[in-house]
């Protein structure tokens, strides 16, 4: 076993990779740029060396400071957490020259399913399903025309060499595909240089459900069952649960036995993840593979009772899984709830700034990932991501009224959260029946919202009016100095009427 | 002291007397309540009426805009006193005709979109301001012309910050 670690990463990842480490009994090397010198991760690690400015590209995406700090602490592995240098192959090659293990999969693992087509033929040959479509650019507009007749519309156009949505064309039916086609090509030409494009079969309104896989160096593989990731933002997944409501124990299984062919095509291991898109009639498509530790990784650990960020690090040691297939079980449920820090109320700015008080919620059931305190001033060059509240409960019922207790218990203060969003989330009919898709919160969510009458506006009112009163009063003592109210003695307040009292 | 609230399109008549220790006698629109209040961190009221128990996190903008949020709910009013608003009432139109453009939040000037002298029309994107990896085009609030730019490219800048100047 490894006796010192690095870690690459800051937040709440990092402080999770951290927890592991030291519940192992391994050192632990922290690195933060000049801005993250109070953070969490910093504090808690048992080294911490800074790695430069604040923006990412000069502190923690930059490989040779990692390695410099990897080499100068003796750390014998590196684990980096999501983002940042997680699925970076060049990162994998260069730990590999430096003799240093890197917590993941190889660079080659990366390479192939880091490549959209790669991936596809290469899971696609292992027997994966995928989405009907081709692989390869389409070389003619007869060909077009061809495959989109023999996969059925709608149909989608993909630049090859896409990202963020540019080249994208939805084409419901025959007589709009010559001009779809046309403009999908201009569009990757201005936007990535390069015209080729794709076809595929488009899946209406699907179900983002994935599999979570781990692998050994000997060839072991076990799947995790499912999380369901279809409550989704603008395409970034904002609460995760499993088990997923669409899922029967046959299309688990089926499932669990694809990603892990998909797993064993590129000799994967570690901590994986395949991500599929299921359609109505629960037929699932392979969309692509993780190739790293997921932000969503607790509701997995919370109905499997397996630390995967653990099992990450043993089997880099080179030791066989801890698991066996037949050990798997899904007791419960879980949900996560992403909190960023970003405002609601205000299309979901980000909203850097300081913690000014904090109250993380506690009791059954509850966990809570995260990387800020009280006094903690959030940088403004991260991903906004300040914590992942993780509640469990005996069914989905229970994990529902656990999470909205729990949630009502969580206060920030200083920076506006998403906190009330997944509050109105969790009341949602919708929701509690478990009946939605991947474009939910932005089509039906939101609409349902604006519709809404708001609750106790009158205690909202009192509370705004008293703090003003207050503040006034604070500004006219403070003109006529001895005159100002002295504490408030306890005698009287404990006499107060309208003060319960227990015991 | 007596205050308005404007909740949309509504007015709501507010006074608000201490009665000592934390109770407070709020009339709303003529109707009292008595209220135990205790301001248990910055913004974060714990709220007795009657015997039910709320938390009201408060947050004051500018322009004396509030948002209290109560368990999920965000309630949005401005509050003013009676007397600061029959102030601005009769100052009058000296602010309008002028819209500063401020930053809403911490982040880094990522570009300028006009030039000092520029004509913009109203919902124009004048400025980008980028915080946490996410670029933020702020609009310009009215018509005009840029009188002035009070921030450079690759600056950093605070809440409220002043940008620039649309007249």
């Amino acid at each position: 076993m490894f006796q010192k670690i690095l870690i690459a990463n800051r937040g709440e990842i990092a402080v999770r990779v951290l927890r592991a480490c030291k519940e192992m009994g391994i050192r632990t090397v922290g690195v933060f740029s000049e801005v993250d010198r109070r953070a969490l991760h910093t504090r808690y690690a048992d080294e911490a060396y800074c790695i430069g400015p604040p923006p990412a590209r000069e502190s923690y995406l930059v490989i040779d400071k990692i390695l410099e700090v990897a080499k100068a602490s003796g750390a014998q592995a590196i684990h980096p957490g999501y983002g940042f240098l997680a699925e970076n192959p060049l990162f994998a090659d260069r730990c590999e020259k430096e003799k240093i293990k890197l917590i993941g999969p190889s660079a080659y693992a990366m390479r192939t399913m880091g490549s959209k087509t790669l991936a596809r033929k290469t899971v696609q040959a292992a027997g994966v399903p995928v989405v009907p479509g081709t692989v390869e650019p389409i070389a003619s507009e007869e060909e077009v025309f061809r495959v989109a007749k023999e996969i059925g519309f709608p149909v989608m156009l993909k630049a090859t060499a896409g990202g963020g949505g540019k080249g994208l064309r939805l084409v419901r039916e025959e007589g709009e595909l010559r001009s779809s086609l046309r403009m999908a090509k201009s569009e990757a030409k201005s936007a990535f240089s390069d015209d080729s494009v794709y076809i595929e079969k488009y899946i209406e309104n699907p179900r983002h459900v994935e599999v979570q896989i781990l692998g050994d160096q000997h060839g072991n593989y076990v799947h995790l069952c499912e999380r369901e990731c279809s409550i989704q933002r603008r395409h970034q997944k904002v609460i995760e649960e499993s088990p997923s409501v669409i899922i029967t124990p046959e299309i688990r299984a089926a499932m669990g036995k694809v990603a892990i062919e998909a797993a064993r095509a590129v000799q994967y291991e570690g901590a994986g993840t395949c991500e599929f898109l299921v359609d109505r009639k629960r037929n699932f498509f392979f969309l692509e593979m993780n190739t790293r530790l997921q932000v969503e990784h607790p509701v997995t650990e919370m109905v499997t009772g397996i630390d995967i960020v653990k099992e990450q690090i043993r089997v880099a040691a080179g030791e066989k899984l801890s698991v066996r297939q037949e050990d798997v079980k899904q007791t419960g449920h879980a949900i996560e709830c992403r909190v960023y820090a970003e405002d609601p109320e205000r299309n979901f700015m980000p909203c850097p700034g300081t913690v000014t008080s904090l109250r993380i919620p506690g009791g059954p059931g509850v966990r809570d990932d995260s990387g800020m305190y009280t006094g903690f001033e959030i940088p403004i060059y991260y991903d906004p991501i300040i914590s992942k509240l993780v509640a469990w409960g005996k069914d989905r019922t229970e994990a529902i009224a656990r999470m909205k207790r729990a949630l009502a218990e969580y206060v920030v203060t200083g920076v506006k959260t998403t906190i009330p969003f997944h509050i109105r989330v969790m009341n949602n009919r919708h929701f509690i029946a478990g009946n939605f898709d991947t474009n939910f919160i932005d089509k039906v969510f939101f609409k349902e919202e604006e519709a809404r009458r708001l609750e106790n506006e009158e205690v909202a009112l009192f509370a705004a009016a008293i703090q003003v009163f207050s503040e006034e009063r604070k500004r006219a003592a403070a003109f006529k100095p001895g005159e100002a109210a002295g504490p408030a003695s306890m005698w009287k307040y404990s006499t107060r009427p309208g003060i319960r009292k227990i015991g | 002291m007596n205050y308005v609230a404007t909740i949309g399109e509504r007015e709501v008549k507010v006074t608000v007397e201490e009665l000592g220790g934390a109770n407070y006698k709020v009339t709303l629109d003529g109707r009292e309540h008595v209220v135990d209040a205790h301001q248990v961190a910055n913004g974060l009221w714990s709220v007795l009426y009657g015997y039910s128990s709320f938390e009201v996190d408060v947050t004051r903008h500018p322009g004396d805009e509030f948002e209290a949020l109560i368990d999920g709910d965000c309630h949005k009013f401005s509050l003013m006193n009676e007397q600061r608003r029959a102030m601005i009432r009769a100052g009058g139109k000296g602010a309008a005709g002028k819209a500063m453009v401020t930053s809403p939040m911490p982040g880094k000037v990522v570009k300028l979109l006009v030039n000092e002298g520029e004509e913009v029309r109203a919902d124009q994107g004048v400025i980008v301001v980028e915080a946490m990896k996410m670029e933020n085009e702020l609009k310009s609030a009215i018509a005009g012309k840029v009188k002035e730019i009070f921030v450079k490219e690759g600056e950093v800048v605070e809440s409220g910050a002043k940008l620039l100047l649309v007249e």
